[in-house]
């Protein structure tokens, strides 16, 4: 992405340069995109510049909230790389989250959506069953999961026994606890299915009909046709899933009762250690250089998705991203 | 109906092919798998929910039953009374469709607009300003939820609704985002069409652009009602007054003081996600209806 | 604050116009939201406003656990509410961020009455700098829960329950059950409910991970022996049965302990309310200390608690300090104990309500098994130097439950991991 800011300043620097040349109509293109992207950066400018400069700031500092704010340069991330041993034991549990929660739930939802739009009847009523998890949210939820995921009474361990299969102790086993909240997740993909599925009914059906009178199979025409035209929204889907499972946070909150990182740390996640120290050490500098770190490492792969996208997705305006 | 419309065609279609009956035969046996897969997801997909239907309408001697019964045996519809009895159900539910109407709208409004400037204008700075919306996904929320909560304390909006209603006017970094993909993938000489006939932006925006992107903003709509009507943390920071609590902030105080009572937290929890399937399942008619717009327009 | 944009303010409507102008309003935040404690913190300060009028206080109910995350805000944001209910573990550490208001000076104009009114060792932790910050409100202690009738069945005495971990031990195992391969009475298992820590401390002298001084004790021969003894209690059930318990545990009706299925459990002592709630009426129990590592050791046992405080910047700080001694005053604390079965700061509160009329015979016995426990019970303030110390002990006895590590191991890792989170913060 820095690529992509130096290129923009080598335009503006020729924009300048060729200003007498620019016709009017150009200042008036530009004009036009200012009205509509104004919304953005008024809102930027009021409610995110300030906070996220602060954040910058509070980086370099014993910043604790209430009292502390003097400047201590690079110490706490000389701390966090060197001295913190949670700092690496949330990135890992983080990284174990995200490489497999990512894939997962962007296969998971693209296969739903398809199947979703194929046209039979009574496909409004499965619309709706297949959102429903996406719907619930929040607390109970993670209830509801704990009591499905218990090793005992649970349903999932219940349904596993009926095929002969001795389920693991999920949350209170370390090397299943994150299984576990993959498999939560899974459960609710449907809010990236939606995306999808509107789509895919974008596609003209047509195509599909040409496509199987010439004899392609499902899967021929799931690659060839289906394949390609998502694939702006699976870009999208991909970028601001990492995004999100980076930040993983709630969920492990609630899951392992307010904070205590479940069975030997193995739910400690970037974010609830960063919580934990914002709000249990009142370390707030210290959350915010690691919240600078998380954005460095964030950027660092959404950059190499944006680099790597022109090579598989396809826009049908016929313009790049 | 769309559906019937589909078959017609295909009617039309087949009896041009030669290996009619084979074909007819293959299609049934698609069709006989679609419903299978779609049951078969719909049966793993549901269970979790049943789970918490049936939970919530049985008495609590048969919640901790072991083994653990499915379905219950009695049902204790006193769960839900008791629920809505505990807390002021109705006045939060008010409440939180006070503060999720407003916000659907703003987001809904405020990034087709933003995304389009994003997607369909040149303008210098373009790219940078771009960079911007994704950086601002990027910071966890909690890092800046203080200096924001310093912020509207400053500007007297702390105990109102105005911190949980308005940024959502200023648009949204991820819907942006996935309103620009959107518009990226709808042809640009569409536009230019409309402006060789005189159309400036804002008729394109909202004539061509808004009815093709429907489904996209049901979308959004959709996924921002969802946000709002669970949302936790911002009205409990922002909101003082009991009066003025949402449904999530009431459902966790009937948690705190019952959290051994699955029953009635699993009540609680399908009361509040009634309103969202009601309005996912009529949506998704309209939802359907704007995908016909485009299809149309399209081919 | 703007209270023009509240629509239902119901005490708006109240008939004492006349005096209005003239009263200081303070805002109290706490998490009690309903039943018992709601109903009794409502009738006190209804009662505090009309008792006098020249503070009129302001109920506002914050969930628990996200009340301190918005107090913290609100600090920060320079507009706290004025008496908050909070954490008694980090007072020193509130103070030392500035967060709160120093009381000094105020509990020295009521003399040395203060000072008598509370229990030393919750006393002790308002301080920092030898100035405090907070009055104690209320506390626990843990203590041994066991049924009688199981006793008696299994021929031990009613009325001597265990006095040290060797009898604790005999004992389990006369109560001990087993049908074949399944238990159908466990006699005795040290953590549920109840963590290693608490028996670590039992174990040391009633110290806990770090001594008063600040010193990190972790890898101490009797924390390890304590450790090693949980080990071998684990070992001796099995973690199947002990998970299947626990799975239990919490479920209200289906609690074990009721259901005769565990003999003696250590708990926290509120769990009477959790008995009074569902047991049956003629459940026959009896508490008990946490007996002693060995004899004459002390039945150390570990607690915690609730504190008043000013938040930093509230703007009535001497009202606000006002309503806070009427709230830890022996009346108003004997009447939230009353009501809430909470065990109370205020040692005459708790003492009154141990030949409190208005309680039965078991209710009775509560508060004198606390006041008595309360002696030798420790409270552990978060250390300032590692105040998210604790994850980093939790996960290495993790390590040793699961059967990745010894105790002695897991102690030195926690010991090394611990002085380096200290190191870090100086």
């Amino acid at each position: 992405m820095f690529i992509l800011i130096m290129e923009e300043v080598n335009q503006l620097a020729a924009a300048v340069k060729q200003k007498k040349s620019s016709s009017k109509r150009k200042k008036q293109e530009a004009l036009w995109g200012l009205l509509f992207v104004s919304p953005f950066i008024i809102g930027f400018l009021i409610f995110m510049l300030g906070p996220m400069l602060f954040s910058f700031y509070g980086s370099l500092t014993n910043y604790n909230l209430t009292s502390k704010m003097d400047f201590i340069g690079f110490d706490n991330f000389t701390r966090m790389f060197t001295q913190d041993e949670l700092f690496w034991k949330s990135l890992y549990n983080t990284g174990y989250y995200v490489l497999f929660n990512v894939p997962l739930t962007a296969v998971g939802s693209v296969l739903l959506a398809v199947l979703l739009n194929q046209r039979v009847r009574g496909m409004s009523v499965f619309r709706t069953i297949f959102y429903l998890p996406a719907i619930l949210s929040g607390v109970a939820v993670y209830v509801l999961w704990m009591q499905m995921l218990s090793p005992t009474s649970g349903l999932i361990n219940t349904v596993l026994a009926w095929v002969g299969v001795e389920g693991p102790a999920w949350l209170f086993n370390p090397e299943w606890t994150k299984p576990a909240l993959i498999l939560m997740k899974l459960w609710s993909v449907g809010g990236a299915m939606l995306l999808y599925l509107a789509t895919l009914q974008n596609v003209p059906n047509q195509l599909y009909e040409s496509a199987e009178i010439d004899g392609a199979s499902a899967f021929k025409r799931f690659r060839h046709i289906t394949l390609p035209l998502i694939t702006p929204i699976i870009f999208y889907d991909v970028v601001t899933s990492t995004i999100g499972a980076f930040q993983i946070f709630q969920e492990a909150y609630v899951m392992t009762e307010s904070g205590t990182n479940g069975p030997a740390n193995s739910l400690l996640f970037y974010n609830l250690h960063m919580w934990n120290k914002a709000f249990v050490a009142f370390d707030m500098g210290y959350a915010m250089a690691m919240s600078m770190v998380l954005f460095v490492i964030v950027l660092g792969l959404t950059f190499v998705n944006l680099k790597l996208a022109p090579r598989w997705v396809h826009y049908g305006g016929g313009r790049n991203g | 109906m769309i559906e019937n419309t589909a078959s017609k065609q295909m009617d039309q279609v087949i009896p041009k092919q030669q290996h009619f009956k084979s074909r007819k035969r293959q299609q049934k046996l698609n069709r006989l798998i679609t419903y299978l897969l779609l049951i078969g997801v719909s049966i793993v997909l549901l269970a979790p929910l049943f789970w918490m239907v049936f939970t919530s309408l049985k008495p609590m001697e048969e919640v901790v039953k072991l083994p653990p019964s499915f379905f219950p045996e009695t049902l204790q519809w006193s769960n839900y009374t008791e629920t809505i009895e505990s807390f002021p159900f109705f006045k939060y539910a008010g409440n939180t469709l006070f503060i999720t109407f407003f916000v659907v709208l703003g987001n809904v409004v405020s990034n087709s607009f933003i995304a389009y400037g994003f997607a369909k204008i040149e303008f210098p700075g373009k790219n940078l300003l771009f960079s911007l919306v994704l950086a601002t996904m990027m910071i966890p929320s909690f890092v800046t939820m203080i200096p924001q909560y310093v912020l509207f304390t400053k500007i007297g909006w702390v105990g109102t609704y105005l911190p949980l209603i308005v940024p959502s006017f200023f648009g949204s970094a991820f819907n942006i985002f996935l309103m620009r993909q959107f518009y990226l993938s709808i042809n640009d000489e569409l536009i230019e069409a409309a402006q060789i006939d005189g159309a400036n932006h804002l008729f394109v925006w909202s004539r061509l652009m808004v009815p093709l992107t429907k489904p996209a903003l049901i979308t959004i709509g959709i996924t921002s009602f969802n946000g709002a009507w669970n949302d936790f943390l911002g009205p409990l920071l922002y909101i003082h007054d009991e009066d003025m609590y949402t449904l999530q902030i009431g459902l966790q105080t009937f948690q705190s003081q019952s959290s051994t009572q699955w029953n009635y937290l699993m009540a609680g929890a399908t009361l509040v996600m009634i309103p969202t399937v009601l309005l996912f399942f009529f949506a998704q008619k309209y939802f359907i209806q704007g995908m016909d717009l485009t299809g149309g327009t399209k081919g | 604050m703007l209270t023009a944009c509240g629509g239902g303010n119901e005490e708006a409507s109240d008939n004492n116009a006349g005096t209005d102008g003239e009263k200081v309003s303070i805002e109290f935040w706490s998490f009690w939201g309903s039943g018992l404690r709601r109903d009794a913190i409502e009738e006190i300060i209804e009662d505090f406003n009309t008792s006098q009028d020249e503070i009129e206080v302001e109920y506002v109910y914050q969930p628990w656990g996200d009340i301190w995350t918005k107090s913290l805000a609100s600090i920060a944001a320079g507009d706290p509410p004025d008496v908050i209910v909070q954490d008694i573990n980090s007072v020193q550490q509130r103070a030392e961020a500035e967060q709160s208001t120093n009381i000094q000076e105020y509990i020295e104009q009521d003399g040395n009455e203060m000072e008598s009114t509370f229990y030393p060792h919750l006393w002790e932790t308002v301080f920092y700098e030898d100035n405090a910050y907070a009055l104690p409100f209320n506390t626990d202690t843990q203590v041994l829960f066991y049924n009688k009738d199981a006793f008696e069945e299994a021929g031990l005495d009613p009325e001597t329950p265990p006095a040290t971990w060797e009898e604790l031990e005999e004992y389990a195992r006369a109560l001990d059950v087993k049908d074949g391969n399944s238990w159908e009475r466990i006699g005795f298992y040290p953590l549920w409910n109840l963590g290693a820590d608490v028996w670590a401390l039992n174990a040391d002298n009633g110290v806990s991970w770090f001594d008063k001084e600040g010193n990190v004790k972790i890898n101490t021969p009797k924390k390890v022996e304590a450790l090693e003894w949980v080990l071998e209690w684990q070992d001796y059930y099995g973690p199947e049965t002990i998970n299947s318990y626990e799975a239990e545990f919490g479920n209200g009706v289906a609690d074990p302990f009721i259901s005769g299925l565990v003999g003696i459990r250590a708990q926290n002592i509120n769990y009477y309310t959790n008995l009074l709630e569902n047991a049956p009426e003629d459940f026959n129990f009896g508490v008990a200390p946490l007996p002693e590592y060995e004899e004459g050791s002390g039945n150390w046992s570990w607690g915690g608690g609730f504190v008043l405080e000013i938040p930093k910047g509230a703007e009535n700080p001497e009202a606000s300090y006002e309503f806070m001694k009427y709230l830890t005053s022996t009346e108003v604390q004997e009447k939230f104990g009353l009501n809430s079965f909470d065990i109370m700061a205020n040692q005459e509160a708790n003492t009154n309500l141990i030949e409190h009329p208005d309680l039965d015979e078991e209710g009775q016995m509560i508060y004198e098994m606390a006041d008595r426990n309360l002696e030798s019970t420790v409270i552990t303030p978060v250390p300032l130097t590692a105040p998210d110390f604790s994850p980093l002990v939790n996960e290495q006895i993790d390590g040793a439950m699961l059967g990745n590590q010894s105790a002695q191991e897991a102690l030195d890792a926690a010991q090394a991991s611990v002085e380096n989170l200290v190191e870090q913060n100086q």
